[in-house]
């Protein structure tokens, strides 16, 4: 084959190579989510309530403690930590209905989850529900709110010392 | 499906042989494209970590800088960065299914396609790991949809994706980790591509130059074409709706919004160990002959079957009862039974006074001593109306079998650099055949990589054993065609017996010329 021929070929194969390659380097876009909605993630990062309560150290009763250190205690508190009942309701529908365990080999850690929600756009109504102690029955954090949602908004729903939208 | 993959290949490898001629076909060195595009994005990646900002608020405005103001050099190395990057994910991805379909995965060669397998996960995350970086909203996408799917997996205490709650919420530390990947995850993958070929002699690391220079004229005009450019700032109070996405890198990413992470992992991992296990799973290809063995009696410790074994399986000991003498060992885990190594023995010769022709290394099943009465026998067999052709063939290349005729004889073996180049002068001096058609596979494709290739050199004395000089070269052809050259190789063997018989008529012509000279003086 004539040596141009033979570049000409050549440089036909490298167009066939890379051409495709930039165009599916970028294209076609990917439609990941819709226009009308918004995003809703919850964050939630707190430890439990301490399961049950710290109790004396009686001279005599070890509880399986060296000599030395029953000397320096004077009571022993539990480690485990309630894991957290967590609920999320909007417009009066149930999006979210968990219990979150504990981390750690002895459930002494704290509690941490994330979801996150597609929810149409517009107004809506919020309510978060937490227990975080198995000592009480029903909720010990609330968060009701009407929300107004905008196109591809992203709210965060997390926790500090109370439930906080952001 | 194997069959329909080799058959692609097969066209393919026509169409760029005809185009790039073999020496330069990038079909047959996809491995070594894949080194060379890993080495221009390690290159480019150097030069553009000079004007990388490495911090949330930075990353975007810097690489914008990067492609816009510094076009026309870091805009460039950019767009090379990007591109060699993909072409590599496309070299691997070919590379795999090539071996694949050609069935070199199993027996000695698992070690190179296993430790093939986690290449593709460092690949693909030190791919990610760059767009991540950009912080662009295909990098929020990534980065979110990535977090999330590692979150499925249980050893993570606190979820990964409240990293990217919303701007507020963003850290740079968690960038910092990433540049640290970007670069610890290469770094880990060039290991592993050297770990790759660590059990094969002279493995091809580098293109042709010519298909280097090719490549790197090809990725400027692109990058000049199409600069590769970032997207919108990423910016996390604002869902992603609509996003370019590189779809040679980032397509598990639609999989894991759609199926969900669980499914997606069995997915990816679940086909990561099919993969793994494939070369142990029992499949209709051809089961290993057994490996080489050595001759000490026939063994002079050379090293020229050191020197020609592709898989590094020979080496050299202290002759067993020969001192001061070396010889050959195999080592039968390292064997892929080619028998090469017969092929470069100088013991196996034909020529040699002995009453039975032994050497000092071959297959067993395929003993030169075999070969030579395969060949005599085949060739007795023939008439002598047309030129004789002995056609030598590999089992990997064009088929030999149905070549045979009443003037062609042919013999088909694990590689044709078994037969040593003194069987070619023995037939033709002995005038069992008046033509050697010496065939296999693809130039430059060898099933057992070098054997064409040894070959080649030892016909051009460029390698020992040598074909001798008083070997007439016109009756000796090498045809490299591969399976897919088949019915070319078929009229080659006509048009070389037309050849043959054309001189056969101008010698009888030359001497019914001698012999009237000769009654007329």
């Amino acid at each position: 084959m004539d040596k141009a021929v033979h570049y000409l070929a050549q440089a036909l194969m490298y167009a066939l190579f890379f051409v495709p390659l930039v165009y599916i380097s970028h294209l076609p876009t990917h439609h990941h989510m819709d226009d009308d909605v918004a995003v809703l993630k919850v964050a939630i990062r707190h430890p439990g309530k301490i399961i049950g309560e710290c109790t004396s150290v009686i001279a005599g009763e070890g509880h399986g403690m060296r000599p030395a250190a029953m000397q320096r205690v004077t009571e022993i508190c539990p480690r485990e930590r309630s894991p957290l009942q967590l609920e999320l309701i909007i417009d009066g529908e149930t999006l979210y209905h968990a219990t979150i365990p504990a981390t750690g080999l002895h459930s002494d850690g704290i509690s941490s989850m994330y979801q996150q929600f597609t929810v149409p756009t517009g107004p809506h109504h919020l309510q978060l529900r937490m227990n975080d102690d198995v000592a009480v029955d029903g909720y010990t954090w609330q968060l009701d709110q009407d929300i107004e949602l905008q196109p591809a908004q992203v709210m965060v729903a997390n926790f500090k010392e109370g439930f906080r939208l952001q | 499906m194997k069959v329909l993959i080799r058959r692609g290949f097969n066209a393919l490898d026509s169409l760029f042989s005809k185009a790039f001629t073999p020496a330069w076909n990038p079909m047959y060195q996809l491995g070594a494209m894949s080194f060379f595009y890993f080495w221009i994005v390690a290159a480019t990646g150097v030069y553009l970590f000079i004007f990388f900002e490495t911090s949330i608020s930075g990353a975007h405005a810097s690489m914008e800088y990067i492609s816009v103001e510094q076009w026309y050099l870091a805009g460039i190395m950019r767009s090379f960065h990007r591109y060699a990057s993909a072409a590599m994910g496309i070299c691997v991805t070919l590379h795999l299914l090539r071996e694949y379909a050609r069935d070199r995965y199993s027996g000695v060669r698992w070690f190179s396609w296993v430790s093939g397998i986690p290449l593709l996960w460092l690949l693909f995350a030190s791919a990610i790991g760059g767009y991540w970086l950009v912080w662009d909203v295909q990098a929020q996408y990534i980065a979110i949809t990535t977090a999330q799917w590692f979150d499925w997996l249980p050893i993570m205490v606190d979820p990964m994706a409240s990293n990217f709650l919303n701007e507020a919420t963003l850290s740079d530390r968690f960038f910092s980790l990433l540049v640290f990947l970007h670069i610890g995850i290469p770094l880990s993958l060039l290991l592993g591509m050297f770990i790759h070929i660590k059990r094969i002699s002279g493995a091809r690391t580098n293109p042709a130059k010519g298909l280097a220079a090719g490549t790197l004229l090809a990725m400027l005009a692109v990058s000049l074409w199409q600069p590769a450019l970032s997207q919108a700032p990423a910016n996390l109070d604002v869902a992603v709706t609509e996003i370019g996405l590189d779809w040679i890198f980032l397509n598990p990413y639609p999989l894991i919004s759609s199926w969900g992470p669980g499914q997606t992992w069995a997915l990816l991992v679940g086909l990561s160990c099919f993969l793994t296990i494939l070369p142990w799973l029992p499949s209709r290809r051809e089961q290993q002959t057994p490996v080489a063995v050595v001759d000490p009696e026939n063994c002079n410790g050379c090293g020229w079957c050191l020197a020609d074994c592709p898989y590094e399986a020979v080496t050299m000991k202290e002759h067993d009862y020969k001192k001061g003498h070396q010889q050959s060992v195999v080592d039968p885990n390292l064997c892929i039974s080619c028998g090469i190594c017969a092929g470069a023995c100088p013991s196996s010769s034909p020529f040699r006074h002995v009453d039975e022709l032994t050497t000092g290394i071959s297959i067993p099943g395929f003993h030169i001593k075999e070969l030579l009465s395969l060949t005599e026998n085949k060739l007795s067999e023939l008439g002598t109306d047309e030129p004789r052709i002995m056609v030598y063939g590999c089992d990997h290349g064009s088929v030999v079998d149905s070549m045979a005729s009443n003037s062609v004889a042919s013999i088909s073996m694990p590689c044709t650099a078994l037969v040593p180049p003194a069987f070619i002068d023995y037939v033709l001096r002995k005038e069992l055949a008046e033509g050697v058609m010496i065939s296999g596979c693809c130039e430059g494709d060898c099933h057992y990589r070098l054997g064409n290739e040894w070959m080649d050199q030892r016909f051009s004395k460029e390698r020992m054993p040598i074909l001798r000089t008083r070997v007439p070269r016109d009756k000796v052809r090498i045809r490299w065609l591969g399976e897919q050259g088949t019915k070319q190789l078929g009229l080659e063997v006509k048009e070389f017996q037309a050849h043959l018989l054309e001189n056969v008529q101008a010698d009888v012509q030359l001497d019914l010329v001698k012999i009237a000279e000769a009654s007329n003086g």
